[in-house]
């Protein structure tokens, strides 16, 4: 696994160096839908939420609205996991290591919560409803879910991250690194290698939404 | 099963690590403390270098980007040398010796990417004695736990200031590996993966700071400043 950054800053994948940045699967997004409200979501197809929503935004900026939009996308996936952690807790299966990051973890995402919620004042908004069924209540599949919620809020974390301010990206690198932590936890539980690669590759917020989507009641 | 929060080691455990702690009291703090400390940029070893040889690679980021990737470049060093050096000797076994073998290869690929950014601006990777703690799975064990934490922390510190969003992009994703690095060694060592809902980020000078007081650094990188002329005598 080599790092994929070019030289002169620009992506080996050639793209353009008029200030559109994409790093992998990264590209700004000029809207961040998804951070807005799970209502706004459930207006917008699958397939609608695409190129006009994920165009490369050359020249973009980082401003204070950008912010609120990707803290609030950050709120939205923090209280989904905070959510799934306590539906998978209630349901009584999990037992040992595995009921012990239920309860470590799912108390940090109410942390998480708390603090984007804090931070986002009035536009944060109500939470939506959520249903996960048995892929949070039976131990097996508790596990799967986990990795991948967790895992993909970290990649689509990192996407994100690079629109921020830097006061903002401040306060969000503190909970990243945290989502990193539960994503190893995670996978060493469910038996595989808690670091897979090298550099955690992002995904874009389309990708990210399709596997938040199916949680969203 | 991991141990109570409460139990965890912290950054600011580190150099009163049972490991690290014999080595605390060593002289020489001189000969090596230049190392970090030129990477970090306090000083004007990166800057010069780019003021007085401006590479290819980097001739069009900021000074302060450059002196940011060579800090890391210089924690990237510490960290694979550490696990190449533990790999080398072969004093650990099972999951011990995977996550050395996986971990080592990480901090491997991000030396070679980071020196691949810098070109010649990269900083030279200095001499290293880990003094023993790569050849006792105890003593690695809880190095490595300081290390990652204190590498997520200082990754988490200097990204804010990058000015490149390629170069964010990319301290952003070696950053979240850091903080799997640092769980997957928790864990082995019967701490709590993720011990606290927040993760704090640790400045350039504490971070220098910690590093020196090992004494894991035991020649500072060669002064590459051309502003330093050969001496002739005679």
């Amino acid at each position: 696994m080599t790092i994929r950054v070019g030289r002169n800053g620009t992506n080996p994948e050639g793209a353009s160096q008029r200030g559109e940045v994409r790093w992998g699967t990264v590209r700004m997004s000029r809207a961040g839908l998804f951070a807005r409200s799970a209502a706004v979501l459930g207006a917008l197809g699958g397939s609608a939420v695409g190129a006009a929503e994920f165009a490369a935004a050359a020249g973009s900026q980082r401003t204070p609205a950008r912010d609120r939009e990707i803290f609030g996308l950050a709120l939205l996936i923090a209280r989904l996991e905070a959510a799934f952690y306590a539906h998978a807790l209630a349901g009584g299966r999990l037992t040992g290591e595995t009921h012990q990051f239920a309860s470590v973890v799912g108390a940090q995402e109410k942390a998480h919560v708390k603090y984007l919620t804090t931070a986002l004042g009035s536009a944060a908004g109500k939470s939506p409803g959520f249903r996960f069924g048995d892929a949070a209540t039976d131990p097996t599949k508790f596990l799967a879910t986990a990795v991948s919620l967790e895992s993909t809020a970290l990649a689509v974390y990192n996407g994100q991250a690079v629109n921020l301010t830097p006061q903002a990206l401040a306060a969000a690198a503190r909970v990243v690194s945290v989502e990193a932590r539960h994503a190893a936890w995670a996978r060493a539980l469910a038996g595989q290698v808690p670091a897979p690669v090298a550099v955690d590759v992002p995904i874009t917020v389309s990708q990210a939404e399709s596997v938040f989507r199916p949680f969203l009641a | 099963m991991p141990r109570d929060a409460s139990r965890s080691l912290r950054l600011d455990d580190f150099d009163l690590d049972g490991a690290l702690r014999e080595t605390h009291e060593r002289q020489c703090r001189e000969t090596r403390s230049g190392f970090l400390r030129r990477a970090a940029g306090a000083g004007v070893g990166v800057v010069g270098v780019l003021a007085v040889r401006p590479a290819s690679a980097v001739a069009q980021a900021s000074s302060g980007d450059v002196a940011i990737l060579n800090f890391a470049l210089a924690l990237e060093y510490l960290q694979a040398s550490f696990y190449t050096q533990a790999e080398r000797i072969g004093a650990l076994h099972g999951a011990l010796a995977e996550q050395a073998h996986v971990v080592g290869a990480h901090e491997r690929a991000h030396v070679r990417a980071f020196k691949a950014v810098l070109g010649s601006a990269a900083i030279k990777e200095p001499k290293f004695d880990f003094r023993g703690v790569t050849d006792n799975p105890n003593a690695f064990r809880s190095t490595a736990v300081a290390f990652e934490d204190l590498a997520t922390a200082a990754y988490k510190e200097q990204a804010p200031r990058i000015q490149s969003r390629s170069y964010l992009a990319a301290a952003l994703a070696i950053h979240s590996v850091e903080a799997r690095h640092a769980a997957w060694i928790r864990r082995l060592a019967g701490f709590l993966p993720a011990a606290h809902a927040f993760d704090d980020p640790l400045s350039d000078s504490k971070v220098v700071e910690i590093v020196n007081s090992t004494h894991f650094v035991t020649l500072k990188t060669p002064d590459t400043s051309a502003t330093s002329s050969p001496r002739f005598t005679g």
